[in-house]
C-alpha cells in the first residue's frame, strides 16, 4: 500500500517535559492504524499536533513528497478529539447537520452511520445531557461525517461499554472498508487488537515500536523479551 | 446566538427600558407643570434630555453590565465545549470569519433587544410627545457603537484568556479602567482630556447631547475592528502563543494608528433642535466670515473650573465653528488657587492677527463680540431671533408598565423556552 502521510521527527515540549520527542511515523492509505501507550504518554499530543491545534515545536509531515502545514493538514486530517461536548445546547441533529454543512461532509451516510452508532432515539437531545458514552458516539459520528480521506479519533471506545464497543468497532472496520484511513488512539489494549491492522507504539513521547501484531511480536521476540505467540499485551508490556 | 445569556439579557432589557421611561416621562410630566405647580424653563424640557436620554440610559447600563457576559459565552462556550478544535479544522473557515460572523449575530441580538427602546419612542409619541428624529438616530448610533466596542473587548478577551470567569474579569476591568482613566484626566488638559473624550462613556455622552462625532465614528470603529481581529488572532489555537502575542501586537499598533488618524477627522455635526452645542445661527455666520487665524491665550489652571467650561462651552463651539483656531492653556499651578501674583492668571488673551484683546468673560455672547468686534466687525446686538421654546408635555405613561414589566419579560421567556423547546438550541 503507498504511503499517505510521514511523520518525522515531531516534537513538542512543555519546558522540561517533552511530550513529544521526534516522533515518526507513517500511516498508510487505507490502513486503520492504532496508536497505543499508556496515560500521559502523549497520543493525545501527537494527534492534536498533527490536526494542526496545537503547534509542535520541530518536526514535519509529508505526503508524496511535499510538506504539509497545519493549513494543508486540514484538507487530509479530521480529528475528533476525547472528552469533549461540542455545542452542549445545540442536538446531536444539529450539530450532524452542521457537519454535513461546514464541512461539505458526508450527507449521503449521515443516515447509516447515525443507525450504526445507535444515536436515532437520540437525535433531538442536547448534547449536553447526554451521558459520557452517548456523547462518544456522537463525536464519533461528526468525525465519520467530516470529508478529509484521514480521521484521526481520540479513544473513539472511552466511555463504551464491551457491547457498545464491539458495535463501534464494527462500524470503523465498515467505514475503513470504504476506503477512509483510521488513525486511533488507543489505550484499551482489547479494543486496540480488534479493530486495527497496524500498530504505533508510544512511551514517554517516544515511539517504541511500529508494525502489524506479527511484526511487533517477532520485534519483541528478537529482543527476547517476550515468547513467540506472545498476545498484543504482552507485546505492549514488553515494547513500553 | 440565542443562548440563555442572551435570552435572560433580552427579558431583563424591558424592565430596565422601562423603569427608565416611566419615571423620564413622570419627572417630564411634572417639570412641565403636571403637577399643578409651575412649568420648569421651557428651554429645558427637551424630550432629548428629559425623555430619550434616560430611556437609552438602560442601554448603557445592559452594554455594560449583561452584554460582555453574553458575549463572552458566544466565544468561550466553543472554547470550553471543545468545538472550536473542530471548527478550526476547515481550512476555508478563517478565525477571523469566525469572529466576524460571531460579532454580527451578537450585534443582530443587540438591535432585537433595543426594540424595547423603539417600543418606547413610539409610546411616547402615542401620548402626544415631540420626538427630533435626528437626535433620535444620533443617540441610538451612539448606543450601537458603545454595543459594538463592549463586542470587540469581550470577544478579545474570551479568545486571550482560558475561561470565561476570566475574560469577564478582563472585560470588567477594561470598563472600570476606562470610568478611572476619565476621572484621573479631568482637569488635566491635553492630551490626556483628547483621550478621554473617546472613553465608550465620554463618547456617548457627546452622542446623547446630539453632537455626531465623526471622530468618534472612526475611533470607536477603528477599535471594534481592532480588538475583534485580536480575537481572530488568538482563537488560532494552533499558532504558537508567541507568534500570536507579535500579530496581536502589531494589530494593537495598527488600530492605535487608525484610531489616531480618525482622532484628527474634523467633522462634527450638531444633529440637537435647540443648537445645543452651537452657537445660534447669526453668532455662527458672523464667526464664519472671519478668515484670519484666531490665537487664544488662556492663562487658567487645569483643574480651574472656569477652563473646564470653556474648553466643553464656547470653545469647543469656535472649534466647530471656525477654520483655523488655537488655543493655549498657560498656568503654573494645577488648581490656579496659589498662582504667584503678577501672572494675568484669569486673563484670556484673543488675537486675531496683531490685534489682540483681553476679556476674563466665560459668558459665550460676550466671547463672540469680543472676537466679532476683534475682527473689526461690528458687535452683534440682541436680536430677536427664535429661541427654543421645548416640548412641554403632561402626559402619563399608559401601558408602559404593562408592557415593560409583563408583557416584554414574559414574551422574551416564553420565545426562548419554546425555541428550546421546538429546536434546543
Amino acid at each position: 500500500m503507498p504511503d499517505t502521510l510521514h511523520v518525522t521527527e515531531l516534537t513538542k515540549t512543555y519546558g522540561a517535559l517533552h511530550a513529544l520527542d521526534a516522533v515518526s511515523l507513517s500511516i498508510r492509505t487505507g490502513e486503520v492504524l492504532g496508536l497505543i501507550g499508556p496515560n500521559g504518554a502523549g497520543k493525545t499530543t501527537l494527534f492534536e499536533c498533527l490536526a494542526g491545534v496545537l503547534p509542535a515545536d520541530a518536526g514535519s509531515v509529508h505526503a508524496g513528497g511535499a510538506a504539509l502545514d497545519a493549513h494543508a493538514r486540514a484538507d487530509r486530517l479530521a480529528y475528533i478529539p476525547d472528552g469533549i461536548a461540542p455545542w452542549p445546547a445545540q442536538t446531536i441533529r444539529w450539530a450532524l447537520d452542521f457537519t454535513i454543512g461546514y464541512f461539505g461532509g458526508r450527507a449521503g451516510q449521515r443516515d447509516a452511520i447515525v443507525r450504526a452508532l445507535d444515536l436515532e432515539a437520540l437525535l433531538d437531545q442536547p448534547i449536553g445531557t447526554l451521558s459520557k458514552g452517548q456523547r462518544k458516539r456522537t463525536v464519533l459520528a461528526i468525525g465519520l461525517l467530516m470529508p478529509q480521506p484521514v480521521l484521526l479519533a481520540d479513544e473513539p471506545f472511552d466511555g463504551l461499554d464491551l457491547r457498545q464497543s464491539r458495535e463501534v468497532a464494527a462500524v470503523l472496520r465498515a467505514h475503513a472498508a470504504e476506503g477512509r484511513t483510521l488513525f486511533l488512539s488507543i489505550h484499551q489494549i482489547n479494543d486496540a487488537a480488534r479493530v486495527c491492522d497496524r500498530f504505533v507504539l508510544i512511551d514517554r513521547g517516544h515511539v517504541t515500536a511500529e508494525g502489524t501484531v506479527d511484526e511487533l511480536a517477532a520485534l519483541a521476540a528478537a529482543r527476547g523479551v517476550t515468547p513467540a505467540g506472545a498476545s498484543l499485551e504482552e507485546i505492549f508490556l514488553a515494547l513500553t | 446566538m440565542a443562548s440563555r445569556a442572551w435570552w435572560v439579557m433580552l427579558a431583563l432589557t424591558g424592565p430596565l427600558v422601562g423603569l427608565s421611561f416611566i419615571g423620564a416621562v413622570r419627572s417630564f410630566s411634572e417639570m412641565s407643570g403636571g403637577a399643578g405647580g409651575p412649568a420648569g424653563l421651557s428651554e429645558a424640557l427637551t424630550p432629548l434630555d428629559g425623555i430619550f436620554i434616560p430611556t437609552f440610559g438602560a442601554f448603557d447600563l445592559i452594554a455594560t453590565f449583561l452584554l460582555p457576559f453574553v458575549a463572552i459565552r458566544a466565544v468561550s462556550g466553543d472554547i470550553q465545549s471543545g468545538a472550536i478544535k473542530i471548527l478550526l479544522q476547515q481550512p476555508r473557515v478563517s478565525t477571523r470569519t469566525m469572529v466576524a460572523a460571531k460579532a454580527i449575530v451578537l450585534f443582530v441580538g443587540c438591535l432585537i433587544a433595543s426594540l424595547a427602546g423603539a417600543l418606547a419612542c413610539a409610546l411616547w409619541t402615542s401620548y402626544g410627545g415631540a420626538t427630533s428624529l435626528p437626535e433620535l438616530v444620533n443617540l441610538s448610533l451612539g448606543h450601537a457603537l458603545h454595543a459594538a466596542l463592549t463586542i470587540a473587548i469581550a470577544v478579545a478577551a474570551a479568545a486571550m484568556t482560558e475561561h470565561p470567569a476570566t475574560a469577564a474579569i478582563v472585560a470588567l476591568g477594561v470598563t472600570v479602567g476606562t470610568w478611572a482613566y476619565e476621572f484621573i484626566s479631568l482637569g488635566r488638559g491635553g492630551w490626556w482630556e483628547a483621550l478621554a473624550s473617546y472613553m465608550p462613556t465620554a463618547m456617548l455622552r457627546a452622542f446623547e447631547h446630539g453632537l455626531f462625532r465623526v471622530s468618534a465614528v472612526l475611533v470607536v470603529s477603528a477599535i471594534t475592528l481592532g480588538g475583534l481581529a485580536i480575537g481572530a488572532i488568538w482563537l488560532r489555537i494552533g499558532v504558537p502563543a508567541s507568534r500570536r502575542v507579535v500579530h496581536s501586537v502589531i494589530a494593537g499598533a495598527l488600530t492605535a494608528a487608525a484610531a489616531f488618524g480618525g482622532a484628527m477627522i474634523p467633522g462634527d455635526l450638531d444633529v440637537s433642535e435647540n443648537r445645543r452645542n452651537s452657537f445660534t445661527e447669526r453668532e455662527e455666520a458672523a464667526l464664519e466670515a472671519i478668515s484670519t487665524p484666531l490665537r487664544i491665550n488662556a492663562r487658567l489652571a487645569p483643574e480651574d473650573p472656569r477652563r473646564f467650561d470653556l474648553e466643553h462651552g464656547a470653545y469647543a463651539k469656535l472649534r466647530r465653528t471656525m477654520k483655523d483656531v488655537d488655543i493655549v492653556y498657560t498656568s503654573s499651578t494645577a488648581t490656579g488657587l496659589f498662582e504667584p501674583q503678577g501672572t494675568g492668571y484669569g486673563e484670556i488673551w484673543y488675537a486675531l492677527g496683531e490685534k489682540r484683546v483681553m476679556e476674563r468673560s466665560t459668558a459665550e455672547p460676550i466671547i463672540v463680540n469680543t472676537i466679532v468686534e476683534l475682527s473689526g466687525a461690528p458687535a452683534l446686538a440682541d436680536g430677536d431671533e427664535e429661541s427654543f421654546s421645548g416640548h412641554p408635555l403632561v402626559a402619563q405613561p399608559v401601558g408602559a408598565a404593562s408592557l415593560f414589566y409583563v408583557i416584554w419579560p414574559v414574551a422574551s421567556l416564553s420565545a426562548g423556552f419554546f425555541k428550546r423547546k421546538r429546536r434546543p438550541i
